[in-house]
């Protein structure tokens, strides 16, 4: 498995993991997470503990177990921590504490690093062990519902540090906060090579013409995702240039706004024969694959954004990507380097003309853009740096290590 | 015959951590800048070679005023200190608020930054390790500078700057190979001027010139 990552991957990402092995040899990692299935934290997880087994650690991988109601407050927490108000009670804390107080009590918790992700299994800091506890943040709680947060707050300030997305992310809780952003999986279907025939396949199968220039962009039926910005944008664009528009993304089935914005959507597409929009149903990873190294600019268009992991996928691919300037887009694009970064429709517009016009460009900084990610995005850089605060926080204080 | 002392390539990587200070404008920016850690200063001066960049600005606080703030008197201002100018990270810090200060105190006060768009204060925890690649000649010199990554790049040619007031491929070529006219050279690259990418290219034009006119030498 290491030697697959190793021929993609920076060589000192690979150096450096083994070195960290070598020093954390036969010890015991644990990740704690709330589902085994579905979301980005498990996909990542199902290649990391056996990526760090492979290496000689000793890694676990558990999930909580939790009754419906569990799962409708902790969606709950989700939402007021990304600044969505929600009714929100003291009993549905202790509903969350009582399933944590049971996992504690189903979960051998001993292992020397503990890392927990995200506000579901959260209070099992609560029975902590021995070992280094780590707090993983995935989502924005740059701007939460206070109470929510504050109540939160009190497990969190109780691990040895915690870990954050983006800088703007980070809350100051008085512990040791690093910022690790999350990555991609150069060898899933959604990331790895794909024959010509299989690109051309997908193609065919949606009825989306190779003939002209195609405009793409995956994401959520979403208003923070601005699809009909996007539309509005190509609409500019098809005055000078042909091309053909590609908005794809799978159903979310905890976003019952989601019908609305794709019935929006489509009725502001009117019937334009150029503009596809497919609703793939969940696990459509290959497609999602074939479209992006199909597409000649692919667009994430967001006006309000956490990471926006899939603009390191495009980039991955070599696509020139435009992005809207916010969340964690401009940590992958940097602007006029390897994409654009954008803050309207005009904007998107005139980049999107600009990369169909100057295809040398547009090659360009797609080349730059895949070993920009290769140099920040790719899980091993993640395994990396989980290994590398471990190692540093048993040497609390220092900041410089030499290996 | 003398026994050639090898040059051990190295490489460092950063894991950045949070100081939990931001700064929503320039008068903030400066407050947190006099008091916040010399490694978070370091951090945001020296590192920002190790980062993608427009060659438009050479620190985060230049980048900041230029982008954040759209201050573009002060971000070419802040873009022109040379940290490699300065002994310790005090001297820098001292000279990047004396040119925040002039431009509080001559320019119309700068707008706040939007929401999200603050300036973070961080700093790193530093990994550094061989990256098990030695060589003894400029030939195999100028082979493994074409393969290793930027991160190593960066450690020989900027961060070495640091630690020793010099980088470690000219003191090499200079004091181990004897070849002062070369070393001198590559010492010359502006490291301003270019990305880590870049400063790869101009010394590999450099070494490779060098080893034709050797090989050509020998062929007569």
């Amino acid at each position: 498995m290491i030697s697959q990552y190793a021929q993609i991957v920076p060589k000192g990402d690979v150096l450096l993991i083994q070195r960290l092995a070598e020093e954390l040899q036969g010890r015991s990692f644990l990740h704690i997470n709330s589902t085994k299935a579905g979301g980005g934290v498990a996909e990542i997880l199902q290649r990391m503990v056996p990526f760090l087994k492979e290496l000689g650690i000793d890694a676990r991988w558990e999930a909580l177990e939790g009754d419906q109601r569990f799962f409708d407050i902790t969606k709950k927490i989700h939402n007021t921590l990304q600044g969505h108000p929600e009714q929100f009670h003291q009993s549905m804390w202790e509903h969350h504490y009582e399933i944590n107080r049971k996992n504690a009590a189903r979960l051998p918790l001993d292992a020397d690093a503990v890392l927990i992700h995200d506000p579901q299994p959260a209070a099992l800091v609560e029975f902590r062990k021995e070992g280094k506890w780590i707090w993983r943040c995935h989502i924005d709680v740059s701007n939460p519902v206070k109470d929510v947060w504050d109540y939160l707050k009190r497990y969190c300030e109780k691990y040895d540090s915690a870990v954050f997305s983006v800088a703007k992310f980070v809350k100051s809780l008085g512990i040791d906060e690093f910022i690790i952003p999350p990555s991609i999986d150069p060898l899933s279907e959604k990331n790895m090579e794909l024959p010509e025939e299989e690109i051309h396949a997908t193609l065919n199968k949606f009825h989306i013409p190779a003939d002209r220039p195609m405009l793409l962009q995956i994401s959520r039926f979403d208003r923070f995702k601005d699809p009909t910005g996007v539309i509005k944008a190509y609409r500019i664009v098809k005055k000078y240039n042909d091309c053909t528009l590609v908005l794809a993304g799978s159903p979310a089935t905890d976003d019952p706004e989601g019908e609305t914005v794709l019935r929006e959507v489509k009725e502001y597409a009117a019937e334009d024969p150029a503009i596809f929009i497919l609703l793939l149903p969940p696990f459509s990873d290959r497609d999602v694959n074939a479209l992006q190294r199909a597409a000649t600019v692919v667009l994430q268009k967001s006006t309000k954004e956490g990471f926006g992991l899939t603009v390191s996928e495009a980039m991955w691919k070599g696509r020139p990507v435009i992005g809207g300037a916010v969340g964690g887009i401009p940590l992958q694009i940097v602007h006029g380097v390897n994409g654009f970064l954008v803050h309207s429709v005009e904007g998107a517009a005139f980049r999107i003309r600009q990369f169909l016009n100057n295809p040398d460009m547009a090659q360009r900084m797609g080349e730059r853009a895949k070993e920009y990610v290769r140099n920040n995005f790719l899980i091993t850089r993640q395994i990396r740096d989980y290994l590398s605060i471990w190692y540093a926080m048993e040497s609390k204080g220092k900041n410089i290590f030499e290996l | 015959m003398e026994e050639i002392k090898p040059f051990e390539f190295k490489q460092c990587i950063s894991i950045l951590k949070s100081t939990g200070k931001k700064a929503h404008n320039l008068r903030s920016l400066r407050e947190v800048a006099a008091s916040v850690s010399d490694e978070s200063i370091f951090h945001h001066t020296y590192q920002y070679f190790l980062k993608g960049h427009i060659l438009e600005y050479t620190n985060d606080f230049a980048h900041w005023a230029g982008e954040g703030l759209e201050e573009r008197a002060l971000a070419e201002r802040l873009s022109n200190i040379d940290p490699y100018d300065f002994y310790n990270v005090s001297e820098l810090r001292k000279e990047l608020l004396g040119v925040m200060d002039d431009y509080l105190n001559n320019f119309p006060e700068p707008r706040e930054a939007m929401a999200g768009d603050e300036f973070y204060f961080n700093e790193t925890v530093t990994f550094t390790f061989p990256i098990g690649l030695v060589v003894k000649n400029l030939a195999e010199f100028l082979i493994a500078v074409k393969y290793v990554d930027t991160a190593s790049l960066y450690y020989h040619f900027y961060e070495a700057r640091i630690r020793l007031g010099i980088d470690d491929f000219s003191a090499w070529i200079d004091q181990v190979l004897g070849k002062r006219e070369l070393a001198a050279k590559i010492r010359g690259i502006d490291l301003f001027m270019h990305s880590v990418e870049g400063i790869r290219e101009h010394i590999l034009e450099t070494i490779e010139d060098e080893v034709k006119r050797g090989m050509e030498a020998i062929g007569g």
